[in-house]
């Protein structure tokens, strides 16, 4: 009796084991076959020597005239259509032109862009150092030098270049094209504005686009200063005062995470302080911030100017002589 | 070796080269329409192109447009972008005004965001406003004119209850207890 019982009883929690139990688990809908087929995709891919690319420029829904056309109208800016299509001429282009019409005995000559790009290069160095010179006044010479070396570099200038969309209207020997032709390109362009819409509209297109990459970013990161309490002491001295640095906290003497903080200090004010694992250290990092104090360029800075018109002149006053101490 | 990339990117929220702190720049660079002139499920494309195709080339001259007609095929638009990403998208029995909606998602979108994972829904280059904290950073401001020793600061605010503490509190709960003893006589 008592085992009939307890069959009974089991009967209803067999059955219930053979159902479904909803169990809810947050994936995302990916079927399992998809990862090795791709897997298995790629490696054939990479036996048969990697992937191909085809430049969009061999596509039948090609048109260089349009593309040509577009990108100007992208950019708000009216450029010569013939200077526009030289700058977008890369030099491996035209030597492998050059070598396809001696096969076939014709003879068309082709501009490259080496030349706008000279131009455009000249004028994007000059502009973006009386622009950094503008809107940092109190920023030495040595400091915004090597801001403008950061912008004018060529990792820079490509980045900008490949989102202004020349990586397919370029015209070169091989795709997809690398940095050096971007840039170069992007040189080009500004030549080729330069040339067709004056400097003022050229002035612009590299505010807009070169100078406004430093914007969020710190511009004392481009400088390295090697010995920022001499220089500190060098400025100063220039005013006839001294500094002179106070032990203003310590903690965690003679162990691993011990923690001073120094204050820097000029007629008993405090100008800055510094912190740091030593005393030594923690006096260079008081020196920056006093430094950065003195150029104007401290973390709290008012954002940078972006808006600035025309072409800025090249103010007169005296900017802080770093080289000659 | 991991897979994911297979098949979602991860990303941020940004915007592409500082755009719209120079100028704004429409980030669509060019666009493909690919459709059947007699196929059933291209009418709505074909609508789209015989009424506002040449209007929207108008209003957006740095958008390059291209038609690619190709026999009873489907209806496809390829949106171009200038950080080099592709969207392919279906149009195969889209009415007129679904397309118009859809290539307007299309123009002002940055890039392929539809298949990028955020993987927060902000961003900042600052993550920290302060700065590094140190043990200095929210010293009470009391300290710098205080004499020390004193009685106020040097008091123990962080260690658990010492031996001594504690026997002095056993014998004080004692003294009362027996105090209480006492009064009850």
């Amino acid at each position: 009796m008592n085992k009939i019982a307890l069959l009974a009883r089991c009967v209803p929690l067999t059955t219930k084991l053979g159902q479904v139990v909803p169990i809810t688990i947050q994936c995302q809908k990916i079927s399992r076959w998809v990862a090795p087929t791709l897997m298995e995709l790629k490696k054939r891919e990479d036996k048969l020597g990697g992937k191909k690319v085809t430049p969009r420029n061999t596509f039948l829904e090609w048109n260089l005239e349009a593309e040509l056309f577009a990108f100007g109208k992208r950019l708000n800016e009216d450029f010569d259509s013939d200077l526009l299509l030289e700058a977008f001429t890369d030099r491996s282009y035209v030597i492998k032109e050059e070598m396809k019409q001696k096969e076939m005995n014709i003879d068309i000559k082709v501009k490259d862009n080496r030349q706008l790009a000279e131009e455009g290069e000249k004028f994007i160095k000059e502009y973006i150092q009386l622009y950094l010179e503008a809107v940092l006044p109190k920023f030495p010479q040595e400091g915004v030098a090597s801001i403008r070396q950061h912008l004018t570099s060529e990792d820079i200038l490509a980045n900008v270049s490949l989102h202004l969309g020349t990586k397919d209207i370029i015209l070169a020997a091989e795709y997809p094209v690398d940095k050096f032709i971007l840039a170069n390109a992007f040189k080009a362009i500004v030549g080729a504005l330069l040339q067709s819409s004056g400097e003022e509209k050229a002035a612009h297109f590299v505010r807009d686009f070169v100078v406004t990459q430093i914007q969020g970013k710190d511009v004392n990161e481009y400088w390295a200063i090697e010995d920022p309490w001499g220089m500190l002491t060098g400025l100063l001295a220039k005013d006839n005062t001294t500094v002179e640095p106070r032990l203003i906290g310590e903690t965690g003497k003679n162990t691993l995470l011990a923690c001073y903080r120094v204050g820097l200090y000029v007629d008993k004010k405090m100008i800055s302080s510094g912190f740091g694992e030593t005393v030594a250290t923690a006096k260079e990092m008081a020196a920056r911030e006093a430094l950065k104090k003195i150029f104007g360029t401290e973390d709290h800075m008012k954002p940078i100017n972006f808006k600035l018109e025309g072409i800025p002149k090249r103010t007169g006053h005296t900017r802080h002589q770093i080289s000659a101490s | 070796m991991s897979n994911k990339h297979l098949f979602l990117n991860s990303g941020f929220v940004r915007a592409p080269l500082q755009n719209g702190v120079g100028r704004y720049v429409c980030q669509l660079q060019r666009i493909v329409l690919k459709f059947c002139k007699t196929h059933g499920s291209c009418r709505g494309l074909r609508d789209f192109i015989e009424q506002d195709l040449v209007d929207f080339a108008k209003q957006n001259p740095g958008v390059v447009v291209y038609l690619k007609p190709r026999r009873h095929r489907g209806p496809v638009a390829v949106a171009e972008y200038l950080n080099g990403d592709r969207v392919w998208m279906n149009l195969a029995n889209k009415t007129h005004s679904e397309i118009t909606k859809w290539i307007e998602v299309l123009r002002t979108q940055q890039g392929d965001i539809a298949s990028t994972r955020l993987r927060k829904y902000q961003y900042t280059d600052h993550p920290s406003i302060q700065g590094p904290w140190t043990p200095f950073t929210f010293k009470n401001p009391e300290l710098n004119t205080a004499v020390l020793p004193d009685q106020k600061f040097g008091a123990n605010d962080r260690l658990p209850m010492s031996a001594t503490e504690q026997l002095r509190l056993m014998f004080e709960k004692q003294k009362l207890e027996e105090g209480d003893v006492k009064t009850a006589e």
